[in-house]
């Protein structure tokens, strides 16, 4: 295999009309084969926008996105994405809404049964195969959301606050499986959230991001080993400091505006 | 939870509550009928009506028997029913790929849309006699009406349903690499069940409706509005009521066997019910 990342974001930046600030200024960063990167930061930092170009579902203002070294135009391609609410087809058993991407690519039925059957595994879901998905627990609908990305074997994984939605319980308990499952299959992620310890706990690389406008305003690598433990003290101490950081950028946020207030009194 | 609904079946004794629940429930919501037919009796019954205005109902359902051995009405009934379904279902599937095209393409919609909604303000009916010179005066013409009494409200509430579609839905079929021909197969048709489930019922009535009216007209033609045009004629107002209820019957039987059974089976299967 190259060297070549598996992601590459060069001056990606998007204003939305009628927007005060730039929802996102111009950010660059890069994924490497098989690493775990998270986005973070409070709403409105851009980092879904962020994660929507990546997905070819956005197109930057300008700059540009690469995958496996291709500049990214649309959807597909080696990327899956699992959203924030799951987006099961209510219609579709659980069987057949993780096939549902293998048919839209043409793979023979025999693949299809055997790949599928293999996500399946992976997430745990074997036993509720048949059913629908309003059958199913917020977790067990976002399992079956993770194998529908899963089993088209992407060499990037997007996750847009995939557990945001989930009781606490039940995110922990995803957070685990996710662990275990990118040891499993070692796909690059590119992972929302606007839970910090939740990053740090699944991930290589933490882009923290702020508002207003939206930027990366810090980067943490994370070397401990996997598998890692959520209260694991160094976790906790990564944790607190990205919330100082985020912290310190909204008092400046806010002392800005105060300034800007005042100036525009004057 | 959906989960304890309809597990304590089974036991007699269970069963024969059931069946007392049941018939209170249908007393309760049946007591203004009754209540009407009641009035009905009692106000032919003492004389307070010209029977020519009003007839009894042990006459109108006297009459409905005669209407049945002697005249055939049931010839009259299946042939009404039939141009209804065929009807129905020309303007349903001609509404619907329409519907499905109107809401993919810029272009058709805003030719195409307002023209429909537009028609849609005109009754079916004023069409009728533009349908009897290109058809005839035959049982064409009425179809024809009824199909295209259909397909209106069809086509409209297929647009609407189309873009009622959840967005995350469509991105996520799209990031997984649906699009032309099989998005629509396989997405974006299924996503619009629900809401075409709606458009059938409402089609229907709209069916109905632009059905009597035209049979009412197009007499040449078996059908229960022939029958209808043919009690006022001779001034025989037990013939016309005994007709109406007929369409009563049609119009309760369908809602309750065909249509409620189809919405709860589509609500349940796509999870419109129960857990949200």
């Amino acid at each position: 295999m190259s060297d070549q990342p598996a992601l590459r974001v060069v001056d990606a930046c998007k204003t939305y009309e009628r927007s005060e600030h730039a929802a996102l200024l111009p950010t660059s960063f890069e994924v490497a084969r098989g690493e775990f990167v998270s986005l973070v930061g409070p709403s409105g930092c851009g980092k879904s926008t962020l994660l929507g170009m990546i997905a070819g579902l956005l197109a930057p203002d300008s700059g540009t996105v690469e995958a496996l070294g291709k500049p990214v135009t649309g959807p597909g391609e080696g990327r899956a994405i699992v959203f924030q609410d799951a987006a099961l087809f209510p219609w579709l058993s659980v069987f057949h809404n993780v096939e549902y991407g293998l048919r839209a690519h043409k793979v023979p039925k025999a693949e299809r049964r055997e790949r599928v059957e293999n996500a399946l595994g992976l997430v745990r879901l074997d036993h509720v195969a048949d059913k629908h998905p309003y059958e199913l627990s917020g977790g067990m609908r976002q399992r079956a959301s993770i194998a529908r990305a899963l089993v088209m074997q992407p060499e990037i994984l997007l996750m847009d606050e995939p557990f945001s939605a989930l009781d606490a319980q039940t995110r922990t308990i995803l957070q685990d499986e996710l662990q275990r499952i990118w040891i499993e299959t070692q796909p690059a992620v590119v992972f929302v959230t606007h839970n910090l310890i939740e990053a740090a706990f699944l991930s290589d690389t933490v882009h923290l991001l702020s508002s207003g406008p939206g930027r990366i305003v810090k980067t943490y690598d994370i070397d401990i080993t996997r598998p890692r433990d959520e209260a694991d003290p160094a976790l906790l101490e990564l944790r607190h400091d990205m919330l100082d950081r985020l912290r310190a950028e909204v008092d400046d946020d806010v002392e800005r505006r105060a300034q800007a207030a005042e100036v525009s009194a004057l | 939870m959906s989960t304890t609904a309809g597990k304590d079946r089974g036991t007699a004794a269970t069963v024969s509550r059931g069946i007392g629940t049941a018939m209170l429930a249908l007393l309760r919501k049946s007591w203004f009928v009754i209540a009407l037919l009641l009035l009905w009796w009692i106000v032919t019954a003492a004389g307070w009506v010209d029977p020519y205005k009003l007839p009894s109902p042990g006459d109108v359902l006297g009459t409905l028997g005669t209407l049945f051995t002697e005249r055939a009405l049931l010839t009259d009934l299946g042939a009404t029913l039939l141009r209804l379904v065929e009807g129905w279902a020309i303007g349903v599937v001609a509404g619907v790929v329409l519907g499905l095209a109107t809401g993919r393409s810029r272009f058709l919609e805003e030719g195409i849309r307002p023209v429909i909604a537009g028609l849609q303000a005109v009754p079916t009916i004023a069409f009728l006699p533009l349908a009897i010179l290109w058809f005839g005066f035959n049982g064409t013409a009425v179809l024809a009406i009824v199909a295209f009494g259909t397909f209106k409200p069809m086509a409209l509430a297929t647009y609407g349903a189309m873009h009622q579609i959840s967005p995350t839905l469509l991105m996520a079929g799209e990031a997984l690499g649906a699009k032309g021909f099989f998005m629509q197969r396989t997405l974006i048709f299924p996503a619009i069940v629900p809401s075409l489930v709606t458009g059938l019922k409402m089609g229907w009535s709209f069916a109905w409706r632009a059905l009597m009216a035209a049979e009412i007209v197009v007499t040449g033609a078996a059908g229960l509005g022939g029958v209808l045009e043919l009690g006022r004629e001779i001034g025989a107002i037990d013939v016309v009521m005994a007709v109406i209820l007929v369409i009563l019957v049609v119009g309760i039987v369908t809602e309750q066997l065909f249509f409620t059974r189809l919405e709860r089976w589509v609500n349940r299967r796509w999870g419109l019910v129960g857990a949200r």
